[in-house]
């Protein structure tokens, strides 16, 4: 009987501390999401200075050394890049 | 020269073995483990060391099963009572085996199952639970199953901590499972381990039977991408990558400040995952953490808890109630999932596929995977995986509380 009511008093406080734990995660989450929005958003503007420049399809010249070379691998040096287009 | 034969005889383990013929019970089990390991696939990185670990254990003479250390440490060592922890590692490598020496260096001072946690912290990723920040608290309600089979386990005349070590199983974590047994019950490390990998093999079977038993197929047809355009989440992220490294920062301190018990657990998970995503100037630890450090240390684990499970600790009823318990446990922790779901649902006009509360206990990602293929069933175009992993990724959090939780308690 006494182990019983330790396995119940177990039961509420273990699932009260499991939710309280993720409750506290999730909202200390969403305060970081809020902080480092404010504090270090740049990926966004990473992302809306890549999208502006993509529009002329402009390959990075890294890129383009790298599918060069992998073309002339493959083909054994015969095949030539003629264009490379973002799909 | 009959002389010789007899000797021959006696070198062999075939006397033992016919004297004792329960050896051979432990080396079928051994051989359908391999199978399933081998053949069918069920956990094969685990399933494989562990079902060696319990044939190498049961040759008579072999010296490779471990002898389990009473709750004060006491072992019977050449006829002689020693304090396990009085004795130096060469001597229990020296006269009780390698394993021995093996267990009680690796396991029984809880050091692997964290390091597999360090390994396990560098391969998840925890971009869908901060994507789907909501969607995490399923990750507790399935913590249910834990709880509720620990107090059927205390009513059918377990201890306390054998109960939850038994209970933890339904936190589907094997790691979690090994380290709460080493802590309370380190007597039913074998059929706990074993109980705690299969069922997790077996949650492709496990998860769809539970579904079926309690969500219509109007829930499980509740479209996720529909419901985020209906509802749209106030919540926008604009650098993840910042957001991925603080965050196993910020949840290792708030765990360790509430359950502290958690945090060779959590804190290693966080600190696998934190070198993960720094990304190249870390990727060196990067590696190691998620190949030759955790491939190492589940070699070891396999072997060390497969050698625990000797005919003498493995044959009796506790071990069948564990299986039976194991199966509540994890199956009342889908359950849990399920309901509180259903709950959430009678009051918020977002709608949520009950499927997202089912994938609430650990098993990453395999829970998810099946909860993916359970849901486009129905409906092709509803793919939840994403949102299933954020529960999914919270619920291996929730289980190391819980498991946090019953060690400070019950130890």
């Amino acid at each position: 009987m006494e182990n019983l009511s330790l396995g119940l008093m177990l039961m509420a406080v273990g699932m009260i501390t499991v939710f309280s734990i993720l409750l506290i995660v999730i909202y200390l989450s969403k305060l970081l999401i809020a902080i480092v929005n404010k504090v270090a958003p740049e990926e966004v503007a990473v992302k809306k200075a890549t999208a502006t420049a993509s529009a002329p399809t402009v390959i990075d010249p890294n890129t383009m050394a790298a599918i060069t070379g992998a073309v002339n691998i493959v083909t054994g040096g015969k095949g030539k890049v003629m264009k490379v287009e973002k799909i | 020269m009959e002389d010789i034969f007899v000797k021959l005889y006696e070198m062999t383990a075939f006397g033992d073995i016919i004297a004792d013929p329960s050896f051979l019970i432990m080396y079928a089990i051994a051989f359908v483990l391999l199978y399933l390991g081998i053949k069918k696939h069920y956990e094969p990185l685990l399933l494989v060391p562990i079902a060696f670990g319990v044939l190498l254990a049961n040759f008579p003479g072999g010296d490779m099963g471990v002898v389990q250390a009473d709750q004060d440490g006491m072992i019977m060592v050449n006829g002689v009572m020693k304090n396990i922890w009085e004795m130096p590692l060469p001597e229990i490598a020296h006269d009780l085996g390698l394993m021995n020496f093996l267990y009680y260096m690796l396991i029984k001072t809880g050091f692997l199952p964290p390091v597999i946690f360090m390994g396990v912290g560098a391969l998840t990723d925890f971009g869908p639970m901060l994507r789907n920040l909501r969607l995490s608290i399923f990750g507790a309600a399935a913590q249910l199953g834990i709880f509720a089979v620990l107090l059927a386990a205390i009513a059918i005349g377990f201890t306390p901590q054998e109960a939850g070590s038994l209970g933890i199983i339904g936190g589907a974590d094997g790691p979690t499972a090994i380290f709460t047994t080493i802590k309370l019950a380190p007597h039913l490390l074998g059929p706990i381990a074993i109980a705690a990998y299969s069922y997790m093999a077996l949650v492709p079977v496990i998860i769809p039977l539970v579904v079926k038993l309690f969500c219509t197929k109007k829930e499980l047809m509740i479209n996720m991408k529909e419901q985020e355009k209906l509802y749209p989440s106030k919540t926008e992220i604009k650098n993840l990558r910042v957001l991925k490294i603080l965050f196993p920062i910020v949840v290792t301190t708030v765990v360790a400040l509430f359950v502290p018990t958690a945090v060779p657990l959590i804190g290693m998970l966080m600190f696998g995952n934190l070198i993960k995503e720094i990304g190249s100037d870390t990727s060196r630890l990067f590696d190691a953490a998620s190949n030759s450090i955790m491939n190492a240390a589940t070699i070891f684990l396999g072997l060390c808890v497969g050698a625990t499970m000797t005919a003498e600790a493995f044959l009796n009823l506790q071990t069948i109630g564990i299986v039976i318990g194991g199966f509540l446990a994890f199956a009342l922790s889908i359950t849990g999932g399920i309901f509180f779901v259903k709950l959430f649902n009678l009051f918020s006009k977002k709608q949520i596929n009950p499927l997202i509360g089912a994938t609430g206990l650990s098993a990453v990602p395999m829970a998810s995977r099946v909860a993916n293929e359970i849901a486009t069933k129905y409906d092709p175009k509803n793919h939840v995986l994403n949102y299933c992993m954020a529960s999914n990724i919270s619920g291996v959090i929730g289980s190391a509380v819980a498991a946090g939780v019953l060690i400070s308690f019950l130890q």
